[in-house]
């Protein structure tokens, strides 16, 4: 399904991905600013603070009452973290016109809804109202604080935090709860002009047709703001590789203890939107049959689960597994084995093959969810990388045994972060 | 052949046939997308380890051998399906519920290779001695993740204290000494009694054509005779085993699980009543609700509050579920609005916008081809057409829901948390 750009005005575009399979329209706004230690807190709760009412909504359940009158519009906010940029996202889904009981006209309320929660904010005196950041600041401190719940998560984000200490990657997508503690409705005032101001923006359309007038009047809404200085989001730095692998392990009251490995990538390929590294990683511990799957979970029954994920954008490949405490250093080594493995040229054509064909074949579904293809193109960060799911599946069937060769033998050991049962 | 065809008002349709061997499959046509979902699945989970075949005598076997079969049925003499499907490309899977075991796979190319496959592995198991004592490792290890996960604990723990008997309560990987008891002779029973294709069902969903697919389910899944299976519970008390209980683990913040036990006369709710109380717990606590906003306002529940009709074959309650600093002022709170709308009745206009939210998302599901596959899935377990719900949301009354109120009990409630260690 390929996408038009509308240029809205300067450091904003409109993309509409034509999508006629679906009964619903997804329109979203995304703000790309920089990652930073002092800013990622206030800019992470901004999408949940502006989705939670607005000057025309002024309290919560008024804002939910509305949305369900339009047979539940899915309002829907989040900010993450993409290579060294934030992304903060609002969107609203909303069921076709032709759907309802009454006639009733849907599609472009919900749009009108939420182009004015985004630009116009309940606040007073440059400062927005007490009770609503506090209240979503709660809530913001219970979800970090909830992250140590889930030990998956809580490894994978403990992982990344020692592996770029001091750098942008390494501040939290929602920052700390120090941090989060510390804003104020005038901070947050400010946080919210900086992004009007100062973020790339880029609107998503996924359904069957552009809602009337909907980028027009974003470029009208923009040009009274002062958007000289735009975030530029082409400059993620890749990982460098580390000169000793540094280890980290925690002890907690679990059962299962989890072993997160995360390595440098460089980048392999004389085009740079390759798949070299997608299609590596997946051989390493993408699939069921992959390495990792294959051998360290199926064969040696080392873990449950043994998985490992790239993130191409900052030349970062990372393993999760979760383990018995007994086996920790037995699964390491397995997982490095099989990385050696594939250095090394083992690489079997079935290995190649169900690789290829699988991606190619996850890929190709991206078209039938309206989620799955606005977040495609949400992070489609320079212009030779934006194209659409279909034409990237060409670039995946391209990449070569050779490539995946020369592309394992960059990936190299960074950080082990352990999390074991308290020892008895 | 024997089918049916069902048609909606929102331009979706299905067809619903009964092979000779006794299967029945569904096939929903979305001739617009690109790819396809499909399950081949038993109504066999883990609540049933009590049984009779044929009226016979009744067999008692070890909890959680139904989903220890799903994972050995993934292996056959040469290789696994796993590594058949990586052939085709398809992206493959399994899970095990508490009335169902099912294995899917979705793909965007050679659909009919897949289903092939589908049909195959699952009706040729496979295992010895050996490959089952092999598998106790991973199950181990799934198990042990579970007791991890405190979202999984706080409602586990609710059920244990909810159910005497119902083998609704026990976890569905069963226990580290449970599955110590699995053998492969005990598999084979299970799989002879519960895969039979009167006791199967097939949904797809997708870019497929119903007459190749009906085609393919009717020469490849064969008969094996004419198995009654009844499915024998012990008595269940009309009580509580314990209206609170609480275990802790390394957690940040209190999580909680509350549920009324809803005493039952017969074994199946109508889809009806699924719909009247999935909208009288909108009412009560849903985002457009007055609760829901104090319960916000006050600090008590954050974004992770949510609440369902957790009901299946013998078993029904009303579930809340959630992170908050004081679970029991939560609990009291939603047991209070409750007898507020019993003595004061139901706000006409958060009925009418509830209402109004539901039927959207009824529609929204049908965007996707793995919702509309699960709901096919309900549908083929609990024997109901899935564009009910949308008419029922048309002409579904106040009146309708106010009277569904007699499901909740306060003396029939349980209230589960998961604190912090000290």
């Amino acid at each position: 399904m390929s996408a038009t750009k509308f240029e809205i005005s300067k450091g904003a575009e409109g993309i509409f991905v034509k999508n006629s399979r679906f009964k619903t329209t997804l329109v979203s706004f995304n703000f790309y600013l920089p990652i930073k230690k002092e800013t990622a807190a206030q800019n992470a709760l901004l999408p949940f603070v502006l989705t939670s009412c607005g000057k025309n909504y002024p309290d919560f359940r008024k804002l939910n009452f509305k949305l369900s009158k339009l047979y539940g519009a899915q309002l829907s906010a989040s900010a993450e973290k993409v290579g060294d940029y934030q992304v903060l996202k609002m969107s609203v889904s909303v069921i076709g016109d032709k759907y309802t009981l009454d006639g009733e006209v849907l599609t472009s309320e919900a749009v009108e809804l939420l182009k004015s929660l985004v630009f116009e904010p309940k606040a007073e005196n440059d400062e927005f109202c007490f009770e609503d950041v506090e209240r979503e600041k709660r809530k913001a401190i219970e979800h970090i604080k909830g992250e140590f719940s889930e030990k998956r998560i809580y490894s994978k984000g403990r992982l990344i935090e020692e592996m770029y200490k001091d750098e942008p990657y390494g501040v939290p997508k929602c920052g700390t709860v120090e941090d989060v503690e510390k804003i104020d409705g005038k901070m947050l005032y400010k946080a919210w002009k900086n992004m009007l101001s100062s973020a790339f923006i880029r609107v998503n359309v996924v359904g069957d047709a552009v809602p009337i007038g909907l980028f027009d009047s974003i470029s009208q809404m923009l040009s009274t703001i002062d958007r000289t200085d735009i975030t530029d989001i082409t400059k993620t730095a890749l990982t460098n590789s580390a000169d000793k692998v540094n280890c980290i392990k925690e002890h907690s009251a679990v059962n299962q203890g989890k072993l997160v490995m995360g390595f440098s990538a460089e980048p392999y390929g004389e085009e740079s939107n390759n798949a070299n590294l997608l299609v590596t990683t997946d051989i390493f511990g993408g699939g069921p049959y992959s390495k990792l799957f294959s051998n360290v979970r199926e064969k040696m029954s080392l873990c449950y689960y043994c998985s490992a994920r790239s993130i191409k954008i900052k030349g970062l490949v990372t393993v999760e597994s979760g383990i018995e405490a007994k086996n920790a250093e037995k699964a390491q080594k397995a997982i490095l084995d099989q990385l050696e493995n594939l250095k090394n040229g083992n690489l079997t054509d079935e290995e190649y093959n169900s690789s290829i064909l699988g991606i190619t074949d996850s890929i190709n579904s991206y078209n039938d969810s309206s989620e799955a293809l606005e977040a495609w193109y949400a992070t489609r960060f320079s212009d030779d990388s934006f194209v659409s799911p279909e034409k990237f599946t060409e670039k995946v069937k391209a990449v070569t045994k050779e490539d995946i060769i020369k592309t394992a033998k960059g990936i190299k050991l960074h950080t082990v972060f352990l999390l074991l049962p308290e020892e008895k | 052949m024997k089918r049916e065809i069902f048609e909606s008002p929102i331009n979706e349709s299905y067809v619903k046939a009964v092979c000779s061997s006794g299967v029945t499959v569904y096939v929903c046509e979305k001739p617009q997308y690109k790819s396809t979902y499909a399950i081949f699945g038993t109504k066999y989970g883990s609540i049933d380890n009590c049984f009779s075949v044929n009226g016979g005598e009744k067999q008692k076997v070890p909890d959680g051998i139904a989903h220890y079969l799903e994972h050995k049925l993934f292996e056959s003499e040469d290789g696994d399906a796993f590594s058949r499907f990586a052939k085709t490309g398809a992206s493959a899977n399994a899970f095990t519920s508490f009335d169902r075991t099912c294995y899917l796979f979705s793909c965007s190319d050679k659909v009919y290779e897949n289903l092939e496959i589908l049909l195959d592995f699952v009706r040729h198991p496979y295992f010895t001695e050996e490959t089952v004592r092999k598998e106790q490792g991973i199950i181990g290890q799934e198990i042990r993740m579970y007791d991890d996960s405190p979202s999984w604990r706080v409602t586990f723990n609710m059920l244990e204290n909810m159910y005497h008997n119902h083998p609704v309560k026990i976890d569905i990987a069963g226990t580290t000494e449970s599955i110590a008891k699995i053998n492969a002779d005990l598999l084979y029973d299970c799989y002879n009694t519960f895969y039979n294709p009167k006791n199967m069902f097939i949904c797809i969903v997708g870019n497929v054509d119903t007459e190749k697919v009906l085609s393919m389910c009717e020469k490849t899944v064969t008969g094996n005779g004419d198995t009654e299976i009844t499915r024998i519970f012990e008595d269940e008390p009309q009580t509580v085993v314990k209206n609170y209980v609480e275990q802790k683990l390394s957690v940040s913040n209190p999580m909680f699980c509350l549920g009324f036990k809803q005493n039952i006369s017969s074994p199946l709710r109508r889809l009806k009543s699924k719909v009247c109380v999935a909208l009288l717990l909108e009412i009560i606590c849903g985002e457009c609700s007055p609760l829901y906003e104090r319960l916000i306002k006050e600090g008590l529940i954050n974004d992770e509050f949510s609440f369902e009709y957790f009901n299946g074959f013998d078993y029904a309650c009303p579930m809340f579920e959630g992170e908050s600093e004081n679970p029991k002022a939560v609990a009291d709170a939603i047991k209070a609005e409750i007898k507020n709308l019993r003595e004061n009745g139901i706000d006409k206009k958060l009925f009418s916008a509830v209402k109004c939210g539901m039927y959207g998302d009824a529609i929204r599901r049908f965007n996707s081809v793995s919702e509309i596959c699960m709901q096919l899935t309900e549908g083929a377990v609990y024997d109901f057409d899935i564009f009910e719900e949308i008419k029922l949301l048309k002409t579904v009354t106040c009146d309708d829901v106010y009277k569904r109120l007699d499901v909740f009990d306060d003396e029939l409630s349980v209230l589960s948390v998961i604190n912090p260690l000290e």
